[in-house]
């Protein structure tokens, strides 16, 4: 019986739930040294000196390390998708003339002991900062003779995609609005930090890292770069990972640095990232805005868009610096027809810890705002916001798409398959979109306000460049995959092997999947971008593909049959018609075990393939959210009712664990619409440092939910898969904003930003111009 | 400065040592026991994490001092497995897909647990009320309540 | 974030607790923790040595009295919110506990620790101040009393002195007809209020007002008794009349979290619904 698109529990818990879980905290090493980097306190000054005497004068201190022991002339740490006029505003590896941020490591200190002593010592260090102005806005950092971050201009970036007339279509549209919409400073927020153990290995002459990360195998690039060493002599290993979400997705300076000290310090080093730390240290996302013009006839038609966004990118461009800006505009027309666009994407420095890419990168502010222009064009011509979605939408008829827009990353955006019809409709009737509007209309009347609001939402999912996948299959029976994917929570162990599973109808329980050690995966690109299902399980089913084929030529010959006249069922190889004629998988990989006489026509010991899959072009997952809410007007505390997700990522392994990535992502689109917000002052100091300050949802704030899939496969992979692990984030601050616009349209209040925390809905209501009806 | 002795039950068994005063309850168990599934993911008492059983009721281990936990009894995420066995909680949570990361995991764990003691047949409110002051990332919550309600099943309750 | 170095005693008796305050001007108490540790893990406080309470076995416990009832400073919050006298016969203290933290921190917290600590968000200074309770200290210069409404003195500030311990509080018996409700505005339930109110009233046999207690969290630097309200609602406001003295005195200023302004209105709303919710009560 397959299990592939089955719900089955996952492999990876029992190991986890008996509390053998080893995340690189828990990780001891013989004679580990504990590390703490000394940060930056300033947002903006110059670096003139750093004072370590007193740091090294300390009998506990192993060593202190800054930017004049490491190498001279290190590149900064590079913006892989920069294009050529891409400023090159990067980051050093530590800080050496100037620091740029709040958070900005300057130096790292050693100390024998525990992280206990290393904050006791960390202030020894003595650093020298001439405070320079600093902007921490993306107004006053376009605002005449600014302070500047790096040089010449705090611009580092403009991006720009004109598709069709939109200036002559708006010219002539019927129907004209302008609007600024703005999403906010938010992160990723994993349970666990961020962490890093080096360890200097004597006998192959180079360093194992163990680092809390998405992508061990770009790291590990970058330390082999960095540090001069050859690629056999750097391990990396991702162990238990408590949550990424995409904060983790980059290599860091601090690993970078830490890296450098096992050579010089010789003795294992640990460095665990505390929350404090978290806040300033590890990457933002989301804040922008988005000046609109939108166009639109009588109908309901939207003719033409323009969109200016400007992205607040932080200090210095990390790694995929230009993902989110350019997604947020060129993802902007989502599921619509949207002839005329002109987008404009504008990347702005300020002194405030870096942006880069985390769960719905760029898609959450695309549907954010365009879902918001719909309910607007909606009310602009009195028709129901469903119908005017109805009028937009892309029909059927046209996948594959080309949207007429580069892709930052790879390519061009093309949407594979889809049915938006479908979707929307399904989620109208799932949410009882009319039964609402009738429970909406008896409220008003008991002077309670509710609203309903949709969120449909396009995202590009299976990202390439590629991803390895290796099936080995053991004498003993059991069969190894290894992925160059690598878990951070979503159930790689599990799905991996419901693929193999299935191709090769090996026992589940046989199956092992190994990840995230760069020894044992011998290539491999990470887990972001939903991309561990379309890409890493294609390449694990093409590599299980090619086991099946190795697998009856050997057989073949054990059996003196042909090929043709085999089947491999249930992890045996069988001659079709004569089911007692068998070899199971375990014997055939015995059959070609070293030591044997390979039978003709075989090439190699043991029963083993690899695939590296390069998608050529990325899929596009899809869905539709519906949120219905309760606005108490009087406190500005809105309170989630139900949350409906009608949800197409193609075809699903395990749908279970789709259930979880949704509503997971659900509850992260929950704390962007009403809660998490990264505030700095004016000073680029920031003032959101902790868990009292920054919220994200609990328990108490999750609606009744309800997720549904649908699934038009895409044709890019042979298994049909579209990736899920973003979805349920992307379309749900939008849903929850048109649905508290819905809840205050009798006050004319506008909703154009997030968060919608209490106090924002109320200055809505109390700057709104319309005296809401009361009762009857 | 100084070093006090303690003397501390973990999971039914006695551990002696001396700790500085500041040695965080977690830092103990997880740097000098080795029962690292006591996670910390905000050492300020906000996230639930590093919740453990002291003298039977829940506790933020990141608040309390090693010193504090002297002639007590704790239990960690680690005493809940008997014989290598998974329990009714585990059970819930594995089979509800209760957990994603697994960071959170033993906090909620913890929690649940007291829940089930003191109320084997809680409502879904009362659920929701006792795991608030756990906070999940990965799961958005709705499987965790689903594994309460598995577990209460398992154990023979009915809600 | 781990706390700085400091010494550390847990004294059996009151008396060496206090010699050991007095030992070192740099001396803290530590009662529940659950307030001071994560300042010390944010290394925003720095004492040389923590006194620890919780061996004090006389600062634990709740006593019955005619007409008022007395709880030990140490007495933890679960202990509090779990006893069904306090449930019977303060109300209001009872009810206002399911909004203190969530139970991983009420079973370590103690109502001294809170009361001490200050927050102008946390509900049990609001209850003391709105009950006009009364909390004995001792110090060197000996024991004494402290009213509640001079009790809290400004943000994390009280009137105690350093070389002073909160022995044990004392709260009036809610009065027969009395009615008592809790009402915040928070984002999450547990959270920090945005704005908050603690209210009893007691009404006569025909139902008038004839004694309103109102106290309000997070419009300021303390706990504020809204007695411009208090002495609407005796005078025969409704809670919606009354509700429009809230913001009379109070001067929240901006922060991250809320404006003054949304502070002020809040304090209106939050007022009415909790009169609105203790007359009910008192019914």
């Amino acid at each position: 019986m397959s299990l592939f698109g089955a719900s089955v529990r996952r492999k990876e818990d029992p190991r986890l739930l008996r509390g053998d879980g080893r995340y690189v905290a828990d990780i001891k090493l013989h004679g580990m040294v504990h590390a703490i980097f000394v940060r930056s306190t300033w947002a903006h000054a110059d670096l003139r000196g750093i004072d370590t005497s007193a740091a090294l004068a300390d009998p506990r201190v192993v060593a202190v390390i800054t930017a004049d022991d490491l190498p001279p002339g290190l590149a900064p740490l590079p913006c892989i998708d920069a294009e050529e006029t891409t400023k090159p505003f990067n980051q050093t590896i530590l800080a050496t003339d100037r620091v740029r941020y709040v958070g900005e490591p300057v130096a790292l200190l050693i100390v024998e002991g525990d992280r206990y002593i290393a904050e006791d010592l960390v202030g020894l260090v003595e650093v020298d900062y001439e405070p320079r102005p600093a902007v921490s806005t993306a107004e006053a950092a376009m605002a005449p003779g600014a302070p500047i971050v790096h040089s010449e201009t705090n611009v580092a970036e403009v991006l720009e995609y004109d598709i069709g007339d939109t200036a002559g279509a708006l010219a002539s549209a019927p129907h004209t609005f302008t609007e600024r919409f703005v999403t906010q400073r938010q992160a990723g927020m994993p349970m666990e930090t961020r962490g890093v153990i080096v360890d200097w290995d004597q006998r192959r002459d180079g360093i194992t890292v163990w680092s809390s990360t998405q992508i061990p195998h770009s790291l590990k690039a970058a330390i082999v770069g960095y540090l001069g060493l050859s690629e056999n002599a750097v391990r990396v290993i991702a162990p238990d990972v408590g949550g990424a979400f995409g904060v983790k997705l980059q290599p860091y300076p601090e690993e970078i640095v830490l890296a450098f000290a096992a050579q010089s310090v010789g003795r294992p080093i640990k460095w665990i990232e505390d929350r404090y730390e978290h806040f300033v240290a590890s990457t933002h996302g989301r804040e922008q805005y988005h000046d609109v013009e939108v166009g639109y006839d009588d109908d309901g038609r939207i003719l033409a868009i323009r969109d200016h966004a400007v992205t607040n990118t932080g200090a210095y461009l990390q790694r995929l610096a230009l993902v989110e800006p350019f997604i947020a505009v060129s993802m902007l027309s989502g599921p619509y027809i949207i002839e005329n666009q002109h987008l404009i994407s504008t990347v702005l420095m300020t002194n405030t810890t870096p942006l880069n890419p985390f769960r719905g990168v760029g898609h959450v502010q695309a549907a954010f705002v365009m879902e918001r222009i719909v309910d607007l064009v909606a009310g602009g011509v009195g028709l129901d916001p469903a119908e005017v979605r109805f009028r937009n939408m892309l029909p059927n008829d046209v996948f594959p798409l080309h949207r007429g827009i580069g892709n930052v990353l790879a390519g061009e955006i093309i949407y594979d398959s889809g049915d938006y019809q479908a979707c929307l409709t399904r989620a109208l009737e799932v949410a009882d979109w009319d039964g609402f509007r009738a429970e909406q209309e008896r409220a008003l009347t008991d002077g309670r306000h509710l609203g309903i609001g949709i969120g449909f939402f396009v995202e590009e999912t299976g990202l390439g460049p590629y991803e390895s996948g290796r099936v080995r299959v053991e004498p003993s029976g059991q069969v190894v995959v290894f992925t160059g994917a690598c878990s951070s929570g979503q159930g790689h162990d599990t799905v991996l092997a419901q693929i193999t599973a299935d191709e090769l109808g090996a026992d589940f329980d046989d199956i092992v999947v190994v990840h995230g050690d760069t020894d044992l995966v011998s290539s491999g690109v990470g887990t972001y971008a939903s991309r561990s299902a379309p890409v890493g399980g294609t390449a694990v089913r093409h590599a299980a593909i090619a086991i099946r084929a190795q697998a009856l030529r050997i057989a073949a010959d054990m059996l003196e049959a042909a090929p043709n006249d085999l089947e491999l069922i249930d992890g045996e190889v069988k001659v079709k018609g004569t089911p007692t004629r068998a070899v199971s998988l375990a014997q055939i990989a015995g059959r070609v075990a070293p030591g044997q006489q390979l039978p003709d026509g075989v090439d190699n010991y043991t029963l083993d393939a690899t695939d590296v899959y390069h998608p050529t072009t990325n899929t596009f997952a899809y869905g539709c959210h519906i949120s219905t809410v309760e606005v108490d007007v009087e406190t500005g505390v809105v309170t989630l009712l139900r949350h409906v997700v009608v949800n197409d990522s193609g075809t699903l392994i395990n749908p279970l664990l789709v259930d979880g990535q949704v509503q997971g992502g659900v509850a992260l689109g929950i704390g962007g619409a009403l809660m998490e917000k990264l505030f700095y002052g004016d000073d680029g100091q920031p003032l959101s440092t902790n868990f009292m300050d920054y919220l994200i949802p609990a328990v108490g704030n999750m609606p009744e939910m309800t997720v549904e899939h649908m699934a038009v496969p895409t044709p890019l992979n042979p298994d049909g898969m579209k990736g899920a692990g973003e979805g349920g984030a992307v379309g749900s601050p939008a849903a929850i904003a048109n649905a508290v616009a819905d809840a205050l349209l009798p006050f004319g209040a506008r909703v154009t930003e997030t968060p919608l925390d209490p106090v924002t809905v109320y200055e809505l209501l109390r700057d709104s111009t319309v005296i809401a009806p009361t009762g009857a | 400065m100084t070093s006090h002795d303690i003397s501390i039950m973990v999971n039914g068994v006695r551990r002696t040592g001396s700790v500085p005063a500041r040695l965080t309850l977690a830092d103990y168990l997880r740097e000098r026991l080795d029962l690292t599934a006591t996670h910390l993911a905000c050492e300020h008492g906000v996230c639930g994490a590093c919740t453990v059983i002291v003298d039977g009721e829940t506790a933020r281990a990141c608040l309390m001092l090693t010193v504090q936990a002297d002639g007590s009894e704790v239990t960690t995420f680690e005493g809940m497995t008997k014989n290598g066995e998974l329990g009714p909680i585990q059970e819930g949570l594995w089979t509800k897909h209760g957990m994603q990361c697994g960071f959170c995991t033993p906090g909620f764990a913890m929690t649940i647990s007291e829940l089930l003691d003191e109320n084997p047949e809680p409502t879904r409110d009362q659920i929701v009320e006792a795991l608030g002051g756990n906070l999940c990332r990965c799961t958005g919550y709705v499987k965790i309540i689903e594994a309460v309600e598995e577990a209460v099943a398992i154990r023979g309750g009915v809600t | 974030m781990k706390p700085p170095d400091f010494d550390y005693v847990a004294p059996t008796s009151l008396d060496d607790a206090l010699t050991a305050l007095r030992s070192d001007n740099d001396a803290m108490v530590l009662a529940g923790g659950q307030s001071l540790i994560p300042l010390l893990a944010f290394r925003l406080a720095w004492p040389t040595l923590l006194v620890d309470l919780a061996r004090v076995d006389q600062l634990t416990g709740i006593v019955e009295h005619d007409d008022r009832i007395v709880i030990g400073s140490m007495t933890r919050q679960r202990q509090i919110e779990r006893d069904a006298m306090i449930a019977s016969r303060c109300p209001l203290l009872s009810t206002c506990l399911g909004y203190v933290g969530h139970p991983q921190i009420r079973s370590r917290g103690t109502i001294g620790g809170s009361l001490a600590h200050a927050d102008p968000a946390a509900e049990l200074p609001a209850v003391v101040l709105a009950l006009d309770g009364k909390v004995r200290v001792v110090g060197s210069s000996g024991e004494r009393t402290i009213e509640a409404a001079d009790l809290f003195n400004g943000f994390l500030t009280t009137s105690l002195r350093h070389d002073e311990i909160l022995v044990d509080l004392e709260l009036p018996v809610a009065p027969p007809r009395a009615g008592s409700a809790v009402v915040e505005i928070a984002r999450r339930p547990g959270d920090f209020a945005l704005c908050g109110a603690v209210a009893q009233v007691e009404v006569s046999n025909s139902n008038t007002v004839v004694d309103a207690r109102l106290a309000l969290i997070g419009v300021g630097d303390r706990p504020v008794r809204a007695t411009a309200v208090e002495e609407a609602m005796v005078g025969g406001a409704s809670p919606q009349e009354a509700a429009r003295f809230a913001a009379v005195g109070l001067h929240p200023t901006d922060d991250t979290h809320a404006s003054a302004d949304y502070r002020l209105h809040l304090a209106e709303v939050v007022s009415k619904r909790v009169l609105t919710k203790a007359m009910e009560n008192a019914r």
